[in-house]
C-alpha cells in the first residue's frame, strides 16, 4: 500500500507531531501528579491552562518576548490556582465540584480580558513565538532527527523539567512530604508535617504546570490566543496521570501516547483513507474516557486523594 | 526529683463537651506511668494537648520545670515528646525507613543530609542500629503493609527512639496485640524507662498496669482523679476509682444447655476488600441454647467471615446452612427470615443511621412488621410503643426517642442495636466486638443480655479480641489466626499462654515453646 518513501514520510510527520501536540499535556499532567500525590484532585486545570495561555498571549503581545511570556503564563497559572487552593484546602469544599466550577469561570474571565485589552477587532495579531531548535548531528539521523530533535526549545525544556519532578518526588525530603500527605495526612501531621502547607503548595505547582501547558499552546503551538484553544486538554492531563500511575516518567510517556493518537488523525490526512475524520478526533477522548472509567490504576492512587484534611 | 513532663490544669473544651477539666498529670525521668480511665474520660484528649495536636483552653505545660507552649506536633517533637497512637501513625506503602525519617527536616533534622535529598540508606543503617541495640527486629527496606500488626508497633517505637524521645506516650499499645507480644512490650518499655526515658501509658486494662508501672494516674469525666503508686493499690481499688463505685465484673453462667444445630458452614473462603483471602477454609456450627466464642487478635480474618456469614460479603468456596437450609448466596434479608440477628462492630456505619431518630433505628431492620394501611405508610404508633419498650427493657439513656441515634453514647447506642436485634426473637444472633469501647458498666449489662439470649435456648456467635469478655460467656472457644481456626478450647483450659500461642498461629495440639 504504501511505498517506503510515503511510510517514512507518514511515520515522521506523525510522530513529530505527536511529540508536539503532546508538550501541554504532559506540562500539565506533571503539576496534577504533584497535586493528585498530596492529595488533591485539581480538575480546575483544564481552566488554568486557558489562562495561562492568554497570560502567555497578552504578555507577549506587551513585550514582544516569547520568554517573558512563558512567565506570563507560570504566573498565571500559579495566581488564579491560588484561590483554588484556598478552596480545596482550606475551605475543604468538594474538589470536582470547585474544579469544574472554576473551568466555566475561567473561559469567561479568558474572554473578558482579551476582549477589553485586545478590543473586539476580528483579527486576533499573531505574536513571536519559541522558535525549534534542531540539535547539531542528532537532528541529522534518519526519522528519529526529525521527530525527537528539531522540536520546540520548550520542548527540550519539559523534559528536563520532567526529570526533575521524578527525582524530587521519589529521592528528596519534599517528595516524601508529598507522598505522606497524600497516602495519610494524619500520619503525616503527626509526624509533624504540615498538610495544609504541602497542598497549598503542590496545588501551586499544578497551577504552574498548568499555566505553562497553556503557554506551550501560544508559545510553541499557534502563536495566538481563542478562548476555544484548550478544548478538554486539562481533562486529557487527569487521564494522563492515572495512565501514568502518579509518576512523572510514566506520564511523560502517557503523554506522548496520547500526542500521537491525536496526531493520528492529522497525518492520516495524507491520505486519502474512507474514515469519517469526527471518528478519529475522537480518539484521545476516548481513552480519556477509558483511563477515568476506574479500570486502571485504581490500586496506585494516592490513598487520601480528595479527602479534605482538617487540622485539629 | 524534678518532673520531666507536667501538666497542671489542662482544660479543653469541644463544642460543649468539657473533655478535659483541669486534669493535672506530672511524670518523673525513668518512670513508667499508666494514665488510667474509661473510654471518653478524656486520656487520649489530655496526651493530644501534650502532643501538640490540640491547644489546650486552659493550664499549663512544664517540661523539666519550665512552661512550654506547643504550636504543633511540631514543636512537641522537637522537644523530645513522641507519641504513638493507638491506630499507628504509618504511611503504609512506604517502607520502614520512609516512615521513620518522616518529617525530619528543617530544624528537626537529626543527621546531615545534601541539601533535602533522602539519605534512606543511612536512615537504615541507624534503624538497624537501634533496632539490635533495643532488641526490636525490624527489616528497614519493608514495605509497612507486609508487616504484621506487632512488627508495625516495633515501627512506631523505633521511629520515636529514632527521634531520641525522652517522653514517650503510648495510647491503649495492647489493644492489638497477642498476650505473648504484650510480654514484649512491656519488657522493651521498662528497659527504655531504665535508660532514663519517662513512658506514659493510656489504657484502661487494669492488669498490665500492675505489670509494668510505678505510678499509675486515673482519670473520670475529664478530671485526674487519683495518683497512685503501685505498691500501695489493688486492682479492686484501681477500677473502683476509675469507674467511681465498686465493679465486679464476674458473671454467673447457668449449665449449658445444647440444643440442635442452627448454623453451620463447611470450608468457607471468603475474600477481603483488596481481593486477598481472608477466610481459608472455615467449619463452624453453633447449637441452640450456646455461645461459641471467636477469639483472635484484629484483622485475622474475623470481621470477613462474620460478614458473610450476615450476608453482607460474598462467599467465595464452601456452604453455610441455617438449620439445614443452604443460605450461602442468600441476601441478608433471607439470613433475617431464617431467623439470624446481627450485631455489627461498626455501630455507627453499619449497625444504625445516625442522622435518624431512636424511633426509626428501632423498627430499620423489620420495617415490614411496622407498616399500617395498604402495606404502604408507616404505623407510627406501633413503631412508637415498640421503641419505648426498647430503650426501658435496654436501659438506652436518651432524651427521648425522636433523639437521632449518631448523637447517643457508645454504650447506649450498643445497648440500642442489641436490643433491636433481640427484641426480634431470632434463633441465632451473631455479635462482634460487642463491648469494644464500651464502659465498665454497660459491659456488665450487655454481657446480662446476651446470656440472657443463651439461656432462652437461642444460639450465640460471639466474636471479641478481649480475651476476658471470651473467658467469661462462650461456652466453647474457637482461636482464628489468618483466617483458620487454630483448634478449639474449653473456657476453663483458655488460659493466657495457651490462648495466646493459638492466637498468635501455633496451632493448639503441637504446642512448642518458641519464641513469639
Amino acid at each position: 500500500m504504501f511505498d517506503d518513501f510515503a511510510f517514512s514520510a507518514f511515520v515522521v510527520t506523525w510522530l513529530a507531531a505527536g511529540i508536539r501536540l503532546a508538550g501541554p499535556l504532559l506540562l500539565a499532567a506533571l503539576g496534577e501528579i504533584y497535586a493528585e500525590r498530596s492529595g488533591v484532585l485539581n480538575v480546575g486545570i483544564e481552566g488554568t491552562i486557558l489562562l495561562g495561555a492568554l497570560g502567555a498571549y497578552l504578555v507577549t503581545y506587551a513585550t514582544g518576548s516569547p520568554w517573558l511570556g512563558v512567565f506570563g503564563a507560570v504566573a498565571a497559572g500559579v495566581i488564579s490556582n491560588l484561590f483554588l487552593a484556598w478552596m480545596y484546602v482550606t475551605v475543604m469544599a468538594n474538589q470536582v465540584v470547585v474544579g469544574v466550577v472554576f473551568n466555566i469561570f475561567a473561559l469567561g474571565l479568558a474572554s473578558y480580558f482579551y476582549r477589553i485589552v485586545l478590543g473586539t477587532s476580528g483579527n486576533p495579531e499573531l505574536i513571536p513565538m519559541i522558535g525549534s531548535i534542531s540539535i547539531p548531528g542528532l537532528s541529522d539521523l534518519p526519522i528519529l532527527g526529525p521527530i525527537l530533535f528539531s522540536q520546540s526549545a520548550l520542548f527540550y525544556v519539559s523534559i528536563v523539567i520532567v526529570l526533575i519532578a521524578e527525582f524530587v518526588l521519589l529521592r528528596t525530603r519534599f517528595g516524601l512530604n508529598v507522598r505522606a500527605v497524600g497516602e495519610n495526612p494524619r500520619a503525616a501531621a503527626n509526624a509533624g508535617i504540615s498538610v495544609v502547607g504541602i497542598r497549598y503548595i503542590c496545588v501551586l505547582l499544578s497551577g504552574a504546570g498548568a499555566g505553562a501547558a497553556g503557554g506551550y499552546l501560544v508559545l510553541a503551538q499557534i502563536g495566538l490566543f481563542r478562548d476555544t484553544m484548550v478544548v478538554g486538554q486539562g481533562f486529557i492531563a487527569l487521564a494522563i496521570v492515572i495512565f501514568g500511575r502518579w509518576r512523572p516518567i510514566y506520564a511523560a510517556l502517557a503523554a506522548f501516547a496520547f500526542g500521537a493518537t491525536d496526531a493520528l488523525q492529522l497525518s492520516l490526512q495524507l491520505f486519502s483513507f474512507d474514515v469519517a475524520p469526527q471518528l478519529l478526533l475522537s480518539l484521545p477522548y476516548v481513552f480519556t474516557v477509558i483511563a477515568v472509567s476506574g479500570l486502571i490504576g485504581k490500586t496506585a492512587q494516592p490513598a487520601a486523594l480528595m479527602e479534605p484534611y482538617r487540622d485539629r | 526529683m524534678l518532673p520531666a513532663v507536667e501538666l497542671r490544669g489542662i482544660v479543653k473544651r469541644f463544642a460543649n463537651v468539657l473533655a478535659n477539666d483541669h486534669a493535672s498529670l506530672s511524670v518523673l525521668p525513668g518512670e513508667v506511668h499508666a494514665l488510667l480511665g474509661e473510654n471518653g474520660a478524656g486520656k487520649s484528649t489530655l496526651m493530644q494537648v501534650l502532643y501538640g495536636s490540640y491547644h489546650a483552653d486552659g493550664g499549663e505545660i512544664l517540661l523539666d520545670g519550665s512552661p512550654v507552649h506547643f504550636a504543633n506536633q511540631r514543636a512537641a517533637i522537637h522537644a523530645g515528646i513522641g507519641m504513638i497512637h493507638q491506630d499507628f501513625m504509618l504511611v503504609r506503602p512506604f517502607t520502614v525507613a520512609e516512615n521513620v525519617v518522616l518529617g525530619l527536616d528543617g530544624e528537626l533534622q537529626l543527621y546531615e543530609e545534601k541539601r533535602g535529598i533522602l539519605d534512606l540508606a543511612g536512615a537504615s543503617r541507624r534503624i538497624e542500629e537501634l533496632s539490635t541495640h533495643h532488641g526490636l527486629q525490624v527489616d528497614a527496606g519493608a514495605r509497612i503493609e507486609h508487616l504484621p500488626v506487632g512488627v508495625q508497633q516495633r515501627v512506631e517505637i523505633l521511629k520515636l527512639l529514632y527521634r531520641n524521645a525522652r517522653i514517650l506516650i503510648l495510647d491503649e499499645p495492647t489493644a492489638v496485640l497477642t498476650p505473648q507480644e504484650t510480654a514484649k512490650l512491656l519488657e522493651t518499655l521498662r528497659s527504655l524507662a531504665a535508660e532514663g526515658r519517662s513512658i506514659i501509658i493510656v489504657t484502661h486494662k487494669l492488669h498490665e498496669i500492675i505489670e509494668v508501672a510505678d505510678r499509675v494516674t486515673i482519670m473520670r469525666d475529664g478530671k485526674t482523679v487519683a495518683t497512685v503508686a503501685k505498691e500501695d493499690t489493688t486492682e479492686a481499688e484501681l477500677a473502683r476509682l476509675m469507674v467511681g463505685r465498686d465493679v465486679l465484673l464476674r458473671v454467673r453462667k447457668s449449665p449449658l444447655k445444647r440444643g440442635a444445630t442452627l448454623l453451620t458452614t463447611q470450608g468457607l473462603k471468603v475474600n477481603d476488600d483488596r481481593g486477598e483471602e481472608a477466610v481459608s477454609g472455615i467449619d463452624l456450627s453453633v447449637n441452640a441454647g450456646e455461645i461459641v466464642g471467636i477469639a483472635g487478635v484484629d484483622g485475622n480474618g474475623q470481621s470477613q467471615l462474620v460478614e458473610a456469614l450476615a450476608g453482607l460479603r460474598p462467599v467465595m468456596g464452601g456452604q453455610i446452612s441455617m438449620e439445614g437450609t443452604d443460605i450461602t448466596h442468600g441476601t441478608p434479608a433471607c439470613r433475617k427470615a431464617c431467623g439470624i440477628a446481627y450485631v455489627p462492630a461498626d455501630r455507627r456505619g453499619v449497625g444504625s443511621v445516625g442522622t435518624l431518630s431512636i424511633e426509626d433505628n428501632s423498627v430499620l431492620c423489620n420495617l415490614g412488621a411496622f407498616t399500617g394501611k395498604f402495606g404502604v405508610f408507616r404505623d407510627r404508633a406501633r413503631s412508637r410503643s415498640h421503641a419505648r419498650d426498647l430503650v426501658a427493657r435496654f436501659g438506652v439513656k436518651a432524651p427521648d426517642i425522636r433523639f437521632p441515634a449518631g448523637k447517643l453514647s457508645g454504650g447506649n447506642l450498643q445497648k440500642m442495636i442489641l436490643g433491636r436485634e433481640i427484641m426480634q426473637q431470632p434463633k441465632l444472633l451473631i455479635v462482634e466486638q460487642p463491648t469494644r469501647g464500651l464502659d465498665v458498666g454497660a459491659i456488665e449489662g450487655v454481657w446480662a443480655e446476651l446470656l440472657k439470649v443463651r439461656d432462652s435456648g437461642q444460639g450465640i456467635l460471639l466474636v471479641s479480641a478481649e480475651l476476658e469478655e471470651i473467658r467469661n460467656l462462650a461456652d466453647r472457644i474457637l482461636v482464628i489466626f489468618e483466617g483458620r481456626f487454630m483448634g478449639e478450647l474449653r473456657p476453663e483450659d483458655a488460659d493466657d499462654e495457651t490462648i495466646g500461642l493459638m492466637m498468635a498461629g501455633r496451632s493448639g495440639k503441637t504446642r512448642t515453646m518458641t519464641h513469639v
